[in-house]
């Protein structure tokens, strides 16, 4: 196989047509999602809605994922807080804050911004690919996983470690060549963008959704979320 | 049609976008289990209260998602069966109080305990409940009180309570402020509170009265998901305050009613406007500071540590955290200690959501309440107080289950004993 010929593919129209699932895919669910209809809470607050919804983020995004150890949860599966975390952190750096990913970013938006040095995300990157593994076994041996856990979830485990590991290799230029890993790297992407809006991976966007229910109806009651 | 498909129907009625970006939220990561003192009690993975709501995921994916459809076409996931209802039958109504701890937990912060309770309204309609409970439901309708308060008993009862403690119970007084509506386990189990709650109101001289055709509010509609009875229930007691035309109408030491008829009502049905809508744990706290009340101060200071419970649906769900410990703090300044976790963050007692009317749901209800047994040994107290008497009576069934020396009291007892002036 010519790898600079398939990279071509992958990273030019397979990117596109992926990129295209993917937005319109999302804007699907989620229309398929409002389109069910929201009824209005129309039970008399106590506290403010607003407010819970803004702790309930706070909580979330803010103060949950750097102490974990607020709640007495932790102790019980350190693993899934740990790992969970640390995957989505060294998510988030390597694909807003290495170089290489932000130029993606500014062909598709039209700007950049500043990123981290090179090391620096590695270290993540390795990070998120260790808890990865670390949160595969975790499915494996926790009783409440191995219930959970169906070919689908395997399936999007699979689907999002294969860009990972291979944007990993390419990087260290481990074991093969460049172009071929390149390659890899942009199939397995392009795969992982068709399949997230089939998938549980959207949750991203559903999250917020949930959340703000959650801490709308703990600010009705005037309970801290 | 098959009882099945009567639970899916429901299921798919039910399911509003509201629920579907919950289902949509979840990633399947089994925290939820690990606040679940039901799983955590007996270690059975299925009490993950995710997987109480397996059967409405499965059938708002099959409905209306692309991925449920294929999955269920590949075989790769199977539709809704008869079986299937019996099955997490047990898993909902033996093993679920509807705490709603696990939300607190959850990393997307979705609120499990209300869709587990969609789940119960589809097996509901299917007729899939446990006998027992649906014993009590129907008791409830034909009767008004699942205990068995009749008309009768409920004459007889009060005219008891108001010769025994020598105290006036003002019943179906017009024009009244408040109505009190007491629970069919005060009246029949823990009658000494019909008193208590008696002395503290004609102490606080607020205008009240109770009811004879409002007088039940526990809701074992609410507790089975049958909404057609829910309503039913509630209403008879906002019939009774508006015909009485009282200003406020005020929960007794019950948990689930208060849940029902404060926050969830108004969504529903009608509920009358300018009736207002309170817990005596509450009032209590309200008495107190305004001064209409007056405690001995240190009352229980010399009985052993105290220590407070807190009940989901009047704490966690409904905010009245702080009035109890204002209480204690005056009553037993120096004994009063707190639970860890405490507060919103408490552990449930494992006898709420009709799980103590289930005789078969019994040893996981005792397992559950085994992490309630070593907070509360943690740190040695002799008294356990709370404001819900589903509580009290989980709490009382079960120090004799397990042989313990604890004393178990009702907030408004503990207040109306050490009342001055």
């Amino acid at each position: 196989m010519n790898w600079e010929n398939t990279l071509e593919f992958a990273r030019g129209p397979f990117f596109q047509v992926a990129l295209l699932v993917f937005v319109a895919g999302m804007a699907y669910r989620l229309v398929r999602v409002l389109a069910l209809g929201w009824q209005p809470d129309r039970v008399q607050a106590k506290g403010s809605r607003i407010g819970g919804v803004a702790v309930s983020f706070l909580k979330g995004i803010i103060i949950w994922p750097f102490i974990p150890w607020v709640k007495n949860t932790f102790n019980r599966n350190p693993i899934t807080y740990l790992a969970g975390g640390l995957f989505h952190l060294g998510l988030f750096v390597v694909i807003f804050l290495g170089t290489a990913h932000m130029l993606v970013w500014k062909s598709l938006l039209g700007f950049g911004w500043l990123t981290l040095p090179l090391p620096i995300v590695d270290w993540f990157a390795a990070g998120a690919i260790v808890a990865m593994i670390a949160l595969f076994i975790n499915r494996l041996v926790n009783p409440v996983l191995k219930l959970l856990t169906g070919p689908a979830e395997w399936l999007n485990w699979l689907i999002v470690f294969v860009p990972m590991v291979t944007g990993y290799m390419m990087t260290h230029h481990l074991w093969f060549q460049y172009e071929t890993l390149f390659s890899l790297h942009m199939l397995a992407v392009d795969v992982l963008l068709i399949w997230i809006p089939l998938s549980r991976i959207s949750h991203f966007m559903f999250y917020f959704f949930a959340k703000a229910i959650h801490g709308s109806d703990f600010g009705k009651r005037a309970v801290t979320p | 049609m098959e009882k099945s498909q009567t639970a899916v129907n429901t299921f798919v009625k039910e399911t509003g976008a509201w629920i579907a970006a919950q289902l949509e939220a979840c990633t399947r990561c089994g925290m939820c289990a690990e606040a679940c003192h039901f799983y955590q009690g007996t270690g059975n993975p299925e009490y993950a209260p995710v997987w109480k709501v397996e059967l409405l995921r499965r059938a708002y994916e099959q409905r209306f998602t692309l991925s449920g459809k294929f999955k269920l076409a590949l075989g790769l996931e199977k539709a809704v069966t008869d079986a299937d209802l019996t099955h997490w039958s047990e898993i909902d109504y033996y093993a679920c109080t509807m705490c709603n701890k696990c939300s607190m937990v959850c990393p997307m912060g979705i609120n499990l305990g209300p869709l587990i309770h969609d789940v119960r309204t589809g097996l509901s309609n299917a007729q899939a409940v446990p006998a027992d409970l649906h014993a009590a439901v129907e008791k409830q309708e034909h009767e008004g009180s699942p205990l068995g308060v009749t008309d009768a008993v409920f004459k007889q009862r009060i005219e008891w309570v108001a010769d025994e403690w020598e105290i006036e119970l003002p019943v179906d007084v017009k024009g009244a402020d408040t109505l009190v509506v007491f629970s069919s386990i005060e009246i029949m189990k823990f009658p000494t509170n019909l008193a208590a709650i008696a002395k503290i109101m004609n102490a606080a001289g607020e205008k009240w009265t109770i009811s004879t055709k409002g007088r039940e509010v526990v809701n074992f509609g609410f507790y089975e998901g049958n909404e057609e009875l829910t309503v039913l229930f509630a209403s008879r007691v906002f019939d009774a305050a508006k015909e009485l035309g009282v200003k406020r109408v005020m929960v007794t030491e019950c948990g689930h009613a208060y849940d029902a008829l404060r926050w969830s009502a108004a969504n529903w049905m009608p509920v009358p406007a300018g009736i207002e809508v309170t817990h005596i744990a509450g009032v209590l706290g309200e008495f107190v500071k305004s001064g209409r009340i007056k405690l001995k101060p240190g009352a229980y200071d010399n009985d052993g540590t105290i220590t407070f419970h807190d009940a989901c649906k009047i704490q966690r769900r409904g905010s009245h955290i702080q009035e109890p410990r204002d209480i204690l703090n005056i009553l037993a300044p120096k004994s009063f200690k707190e639970m860890t976790p405490n507060k919103e963050q408490a552990i449930c007692c494992g006898g709420g959501g009709g799980v103590i009317a289930i005789k078969d749901a019994d040893p996981v209800r005792y397992a559950a309440f085994e992490l309630k047994i070593d907070q509360v040994n943690q740190i040695g107290a002799k008294t356990v107080a709370m404001a819900c008497s589903n509580c009290r009576l989980q709490f009382t069934d079960c120090v004799q289950h397990f042989n313990l020396d604890w004393k178990v009291a009702g907030l408004a007892q503990l207040v109306a004993d050490a009342l001055v002036g």
